[in-house]
């Protein structure tokens, strides 16, 4: 047969661009070809440090998010005289749009900057977005963190100087064994997937700790099906084994964590439970040579690991490791004593602790790199403990989450297997003192000061009650109540409690919410159907006012949110502009590359929108924000590249790291070069600064790494990173609640409770709070959620092809369970919490723990959403697990209602729920809670074509 | 030659990242477009060269799960090809690859009848079969980078569970992994030869742990010499 | 296997014309009944034209693409489908041939007219026998992939044809009971050979399972999910189900229906049935025939279904 019939590609109409995507958190490189101006071909960029070539399912699917029927096209606001959520809208100017916003606004700014909440979902602009709250002067900012993976990230960054997920990574080239706690699905996509081929091609073994086996679970060598909300306490239990038979690594715990640091020991009084310390402050240890307290700062000290001792002033005192080994050898935390309720059998704990001994002690890399410690030592080898982790929100999503995480660290901590070959390692502009040097604004006189930018972000890292975000009577300043007593370590703010917050006006009144991309009616939120309701709740003490006055949504698509938007700035896709994902925010760094990127616009935009950075400045210029206008009151920066390249936040150091410098010749820090967008783009659209070999591990005490790192401004001096595995900072809050701290105090015995219980500063493990007021005979089993694999931590999961793939969750079981339940496939099923209950269709499956049900999250839509037809399956079919979990915990006498959340961090319960499960009556078929189908758009006349060939060829059929 | 795939069935996540690769390649691709029904609406669906099924294997808490993508296997006695009474479906005697030429094809079906793997499916809107090309139009286009002349799902997998080669050549990377990791096909009971392959999981090796670390610390700890370790 | 409607009518039609056809040519050779009259041959092999291209068009309209079913004819060496075309385009100009030289009676034309009328039949049953081996020639559909499919065709051709025939005598005014006795052998013959097939297709075959399908053959496989929410071309196109007390309805209604009553109704009518009642006998075959086709298709199962889930086809 003649090959004649195979068209080849039309190369003379078409043009290759590179961009980065963002169809997910990942941040991939891709190489997108154009035909005519059309997309024709994403793939992966293969010379891009992420992602390296290969790209997935949603990546591909990009085409079909350009071409969305969903897309807004215009700003629109609510149609005067209409309800809100009734989704009458009328399409206005921008000119008109941005005067509304200015407005209201610079009223705000004027009298009470608190009064405007701007909170930020999936986006990848939190320097910007920070620095743009920071200069209004609200302390009300975050982004989605708080319901995300804040636990990962507070434990890891007051533990070890780095964290899961964005700052830190498993070294795939070296590692020998390889343990995922909790990492649903299609976490960090396309990274983790390059790394477990590596892993697996090498040879090592990989052992999933997860109640669900799907997704990357499924390749894993040993599946441990875990209880949900128990991974703290199997944390806990490893550790047991390796202490009860010696197995640390006695150099790395000397060298490189806090574990000969002496904590004093005077229960009852103040200063307890804080470490020793010397006139200067420097934390003391007990030099075993000198026979004297040193500072454990030193270099050339000879620390006791364990030993209680006494200190000059009389005080007895302990080493943190004497400390830890006390409670962790404890028969407690032995396999036996914690099998039952991990659901994971003491063997299989005790096999796991010593594989790992045996991998980091017995299967050592050993890399012949010269390298120099932070006193001035120079080692001829690099010394890897090939045992590398890695975990996200199976942990994360519990109340119990920071410190089962802190558990996951101290493993790492023990086996000395941190920023070594084959573990876990860290990425620029990690790791950075513990925690990062960097507290929240927390002055009330600045806070309040009208047309004032905050001294300080926002965001940051109390360390000790001072820095909390309270008034002088202890009452949040923040409208989601972070930094307060309930969650005092709430560093990446407490989204999920705003709308609750704003419309009970509790801790006061907000007038304007700014929702980017974050779908807070719907997906994101917790106890949706209520939500629903309060944005739409009238204000009894102000007629015609809502409790929360203006709700402005910024987002690209028609999400379930924008139907109750007061004003809707329409934002442009990922392919229509300019984006930089800077090392100022979450970079792409890898762990041998500190590395930024940036997006540029490929597809002529068709449409009345813009990006929503560019609103960003140009609000900020109006507005007249000190950071973006002169003296005179003139604007900065004539749009969001020019500031990009020009602004600095210290001098040298801005957005992007590449090219800097009047000729580009900088890399990390120069001065600004104004044709720094070409040479990304020139580049590939990403810039790579690698790590010469002796400075790509230890870095937390690596003299080569870090004296770059403070001269860039990743650290402010070059000085050692002690690991925390004692964490002082959590016992001063317990003081606190003990009412032995020498500063605030919390007044509200919830709060003292909480701090006592909770701010341990050893790592410890308690049931999560749901579960400790609901019965768990009445509500059996755990409830919760993944993405699936083509749509994890997508804008959306709506797009012509991927909702081919799945249209309709399901709520699954483990098929024996179930069958002893009587239950069977496509059983329509209520599922009931303390909060409430759904209706939905059972799948059984054998990879899921026996007491655990889960689903798909965000499958469920709300029809005419997402560009869908109102009889849209995701709609009628699908249906979403958030109805059953409250923002609240259940109430208790006595106490206020608290937040479902992490009692240390703020982090969203989410995975704390538990339900019961029964039949559905016959004739009960459909999902329910039912929502009504939202209204098209005034651009959009409802109708969607029954057939769709999209194709970039001419010549196609 | 005989060009083909080998599936790794030891590291694919089952994250369809080659499925949808496939579809937008091949949207625009030598028999585009890819028909879409119910785009936006209650049952959608459409035309797909390359699905991800899933499979557990074993009972709980013995089970595992096999992520197992399949697309056309180019079977060296391809059935579809034998059945076609138009021509439209062709074995290329160069390289093996199987396709269906779009001007021929009356879409009677029988093919899809023919073909044990569902690796045919019909484009109702111009009422042709389309399937699998093997991504004829890449692989052999001089004008793509060397690098990127393999099929759209191959240069795409995440996890490299995918590898495109000449089945034919013993020498070559797929020939040896199918040798190495004792490659099978799907059905082969029914003769058709396919020249995909599927390599199964792995065992990982046992990791010794005995006469690791000396127990009793607890007791030795009351007592303990601390170790002189210096920074 | 999904039953389409265009394709049982289609090879029930067209069987029943071929069959006629055939079977005319033989009982005008044999002179049944004291022989057809030209005219009477002529009008019967209208009658059976009118089936086959009926079934034949049928045929295109199953057709995604129909402007290229003229391609159809290309790949005779392979593909029975082909074969079928070929044998039923080559079948007209014979059996044309032979209804035009015995309308027009040339009895220096006979042997011609015989030799293009036994062309005619072969080719009939050929072209019938083709019709099966479309089906029996699939391997992947265990309930197809049997001579019996083909002996099936023939048989319930030959049996349709053979009650159109009787219907033709009965109005043709012949001496009946030799038509009778061939369309109550082809009946016995028809309801045996489809009673074996029933029983064969219900032995569980050693044929192709979930686990060789996967390659997973030491444990028990069960699909988790397919990848696909809604149905695609294959669920549409292969994964219709029928339940077994509807396939034992069924198959209970072809064998009242298709075979039991016309044979109660030839014996009531002492093999001598009028034109009604004959008329009546092909009828009710006829709709037997249709349920027996639709059985044909919606029993059988093919092996992408183990990749849908199904342990066993």
């Amino acid at each position: 047969m003649s090959a004649a019939t195979i068209k080849i590609e039309n190369h003379e109409q078409q043009e290759v661009k590179f961009t980065t995507c963002y169809m997910c958190a990942c941040r991939c490189g891709i190489k997108v070809t154009l035909e005519a101006g059309k997309v024709r071909f994403i793939q992966g960029n293969r010379n891009h440090p992420t992602n390296q070539g290969v790209l997935c399912a949603k990546g591909s699917a990009g085409i079909m998010k350009q071409y969305s029927r969903a897309k807004l096209s215009k700003p629109l606001m609510r149609k005067p005289g209409t309800h809100r959520g009734a989704g009458e809208f009328v399409e206005i100017e921008w000119e008109q749009a941005l005067d509304i916003l200015t407005d209201r606004l610079d009223l705000i700014r004027s009298t009470d900057p608190s009064k405007l909440a701007f909170f930020t979902g999936r986006d990848q602009m939190q320097a910007l977005t920070g620095l743009w709250a920071q200069q209004f002067g609200t302390p009300n900012w975050a982004a989605h963190g708080g319901f995300c993976s804040v636990n990962m990230a507070a434990a890891g960054l007051y533990t070890i100087g780095f964290s899961f997920w964005e700052f830190g990574a498993p070294d795939w080239d070296y590692a020998k064994y390889f343990v995922m706690w909790g990492v649903a699905e299609d976490h960090s996509s396309n990274p983790i997937k390059i790394g477990l081929e590596k892993l697996k091609r090498h040879g090592g073994k990989f052992v999933s700790i997860n109640p669900v086996r799907t997704g990357y679970s499924a390749i894993a060598d040993e599946w441990i099906p875990i209880k949900p909300g128990m991974d703290g306490l199997l944390a806990l239990s490893v550790v047991h084994v390796l202490l009860s038979r010696e197995l640390f690594d006695w150099e790395f715990l000397v060298r490189y964590t806090n574990a000969p640091w002496m904590v004093v020991q005077t229960p009852g009084k103040m200063g307890d439970g804080l470490f020793l310390r010397d006139e200067a402050g420097n934390p003391l240890v007990w030099d075993l040579e000198k026979q004297t307290f040193v500072s454990a700062l030193d270099a050339d000290i000879a620390p006791a690991v364990f030993g209680e001792f006494v200190a000059p002033d009389g005080r007895p005192l302990k080493t943190s490791m004497q400390l830890m080994a006390e409670r962790y050898l404890d028969e407690r935390y032995a396999p036996e004593n914690v099998a039952a309720e991990c659901g994971v059998p003491a063997e299989a704990i005790e096999r796991m602790a010593l594989e790992m001994a045996h991998v980091a002690f017995k299967e050592t890399v050993e890399l012949d790199i010269e390298w120099t410690d932070i006193w001035g030592r120079k080692h001829d080898k690099v010394i890897g403990r090939p045992v590398a982790m890695y975990a996200m929100r199976g942990i994360s999503a519990h109340s119990n989450g920071f410190h089962a995480c802190r558990a996951i660290h101290l493993i790492q901590m023990l086996l000395g297997a941190l920023d070594g070959p084959g573990n876990f390692r860290a990425r620029a502009p990690y790791p950075k003192p513990i925690p990062p040097h960097q507290v929240p604004e927390n002055n009330i006189d600045i806070i309040h000061a009208p047309n004032t930018p905050l001294s300080r972000p926002p965001l940051g890292f109390p360390t000790r009650p001072e820095d909390l975000v309270i008034d002088h009577d202890g009452n949040p300043l923040r409208i989601d109540k972070a930094y307060s007593w309930e969650t005092p370590i709430a560093s990446h703010g407490l989204m999920h409690m705003v709308i609750t917050n704003a419309t009970n006006h509790d801790p006061y009144a907000i007038d304007t919410l700014i929702l980017f991309m974050a779908n807070m009616a719907w997906n994101s939120s917790m106890n949706t159907k209520s939500v629903q309701q309060m944005l739409v709740e009238e204000d009894p003490e102000e007629p015609g006012q809502y409790k929360i006055p203006f709700l402005v949504m910024v987002d690209a698509f028609h999400s379930e949110t924008v139907n109750f938007a007061d004003l809707v700035l329409p934002d442009t896709t990922y392919l229509e502009r300019h984006d930089c994902i800077s090392l100022l925010d979450r970079p792409i760094s890898e762990p041998d590359a500190a590395a930024d990127a940036i997006r540029y616009p490929l597809v002529e935009l068709d449409r009345d929108v813009k990006p929503w950075q560019e609103v960003l400045v140009e609000l900020a210029s109006r507005l007249k924000f000190p950071a973006f206008t002169h003296k005179d009151g003139t604007r900065k920066f004539k749009n969001y590249p020019d500031f990009i390249v020009n602004y600095e936040r210290s001098p040298g150091v801005g957005f992007l790291a590449g090219w800097r410098g009047k000729d580009g010749d900088k890399s990390l820090k120069g001065e600004p070069n104004p044709k720094q967008w070409e040479k990304y783009i020139e580049n590939e659209s990403f810039f790579a600064h690698h790590w010469p070999d002796n400075m790509k591990y230890n870095r937390f005490a690596n003299k080569d790494y870090l004296e770059v790192a403070a001269d860039v401004g990743f650290v402010g001096k070059a000085e050692p990173i002690i690991m925390q595995f004692y964490s002082e900072p959590l016992q001063k809050f317990r003081l606190a609640g003990q009412g032995l701290y020498d500063g605030p105090q919390p007044k509200n015995q919830t709060d003292r409770d909480r701090l006592v219980k909770y701010f341990d500063p050893l790592p410890l493990w308690y049931q999560p709070l749901e579960q400790q007021r609901v019965n768990e005979a009445d509500y059996p089993f755990y409830a919760l959620t993944q993405r699936p694999m083509m749509m994890y931590h997508s804008w959306d999961s709506q797009n012509v092809w991927l909702r081919q793939i799945l249209a309709q969750n399901y709520m699954y079981m483990n098929r024996g369970k179930a069958e002893r339940m009587g239950l069977a496939d496509d059983d329509w099923i209520w599922v009931e919490s303390h909060n409430g209950k759904i209706r939905c269709q059972l799948k059984t499956m054998e990879g899921c723990e026996e007491n655990t049900v889960w689903t798909w999250n965000a499958i469920g839509k709300q029809g005419g959403a997402w560009g869908l037809k109102p009889e849209a399956s995701e709609a009628k079919k699908g249906f979403l697990l958030n109805h059953l979990i409250s923002e609240l915990l259940p109430e208790k006498q006595g106490e206020r209602r608290v937040t479902n959340s992490d009692p240390v961090t703020g982090q969203a319960a989410w995975f704390d729920l538990r339900v019961k499960i029964y039949k559905a009556a016959a004739g009960e078929v459909g999902t329910w809670p039912e929502f009504p189908a939202i209204k098209p758009l005034p651009h959009d006349d409802g109708e969607r074509p029954n057939v769709l060939r999209y194709s970039t060829r001419s010549d196609a059929e | 030659m005989r060009l083909g795939l080998v599936i790794d069935l030891d590291v694919c996540v089952g994250c369809h990242a080659c499925a949808v690769a496939c579809k937008e390649w091949n949207a625009s691709g030598t028999t585009a477009p890819l028909t879409d029904y119910e785009p936006y609406g209650a049952e959608p669906s459409g035309v797909w060269f390359n699905r991800i099924r899933h499979y557990e294997v074993g009972e709980y808490p013995h089970n595992k799960t096999i992520n197992f993508p399949m697309s056309c296997m180019h079977c060296e006695d391809a059935a579809c090809v034998t059945v076609c009474p138009t021509g439209a479906s062709y074995k290329r005697a160069e390289d093996g690859i199987v396709l269906v030429d779009q001007d021929k094809c009356m879409g009677c079906n029988l093919c899809s009848w023919a073909c044990p793997y569902g690796a045919r499916e019909l484009d109702r809107e111009s009422g042709t079969m389309k399937k699998c090309t093997l991504c004829v139009d890449r692989i052999y286009d001089t004008k793509l980078p060397f690098e990127e002349r393999q099929p759209a799902c191959v240069l795409t997998c995440p996890t490299h569970a995918r590898m495109f080669g000449d089945l034919d050549d013993p020498e070559s990377a797929v020939s040896q992994r199918v040798r190495e990791r004792e490659g099978y096909q799907l059905m082969p009971e029914l003769g058709y030869n396919p020249t995909n392959h599927y390599l199964p999981p792995r065992t990982a090796t046992p990791i010794p742990t005995e006469n690791m670390g000396k127990p009793g610390f607890k007791d030795r700890l009351k007592s303990l010499a601390n170790k002189i370790v210096k920074r | 296997m999904h039953p389409a409607f265009s394709v049982i009518f289609f090879t029930v039609s067209s069987g029943a014309g071929f069959g006629l056809f055939a079977l005319l040519f033989f009982a005008d050779v044999l002179k049944l009944g004291g022989g057809l009259s030209g005219e009477q041959i002529a009008a019967t092999g209208a009658i059976a034209f009118f089936f086959v291209i009926g079934g034949l068009l049928s045929s295109v309209l199953h057709l995604a693409n129909p402007k290229n079913a003229w391609r159809a004819f290309s790949r005779f060496r392979t593909s029975w489908l082909s074969r079928e075309g070929v044998f039923a385009v080559a079948f007209f100009p014979f059996a044309f041939g032979y209804l035009v030289l015995s309308w027009f009676s040339l009895a220096n034309l006979e042997v011609l007219r015989l030799l293009l009328g036994l062309a005619a039949a072969l080719l009939a049953w050929i072209t019938v026998f083709s019709t099966g081996m479309i089906y029996g020639s699939l391997k992947t559909i265990r309930q197809w992939n049997t001579p019996l499919v083909p002996a099936n065709y023939l048989a319930l051709g030959n049996f349709s044809g053979s009650l159109l025939l009787l219907a033709v005598a009965a109005w043709a005014g012949l001496i009946l009971a030799p038509f009778a006795y061939l369309a109550g052998s082809m009946l016995i013959f028809a309801a045996l050979l489809k009673a074996i097939y029933y029983f064969w297709i219900a032995e569980p075959g050693a044929g192709p399972s979930i686990q060789t399908a996967t390659g997973f053959t030491r444990a028990q496989v069960r699909l988790l999910d397919a990848g696909h929410t809604h149905g695609t071309f294959l669920t549409q196109e292969f994964g219709f189900k029928l339940a077994r007390e509807y396939a034992l309805a069924l198959k209970f209604l072809v064998f009242v229906i298709g075979f039991i009553v016309p044979l109660a109704l030839l014996i009531m009518t002492s093999g001598k049935p009028s034109l009604t009642w004959s008329a009546l006998i092909t009828v009710a075959a006829l709709v037997g025939l249709f349920a027996e086709r639709w059985l044909f298709f919606a029993e059988a199962r093919h092996v992408v279904n183990l990749y849908h889930g199904s342990q066993r086809c």
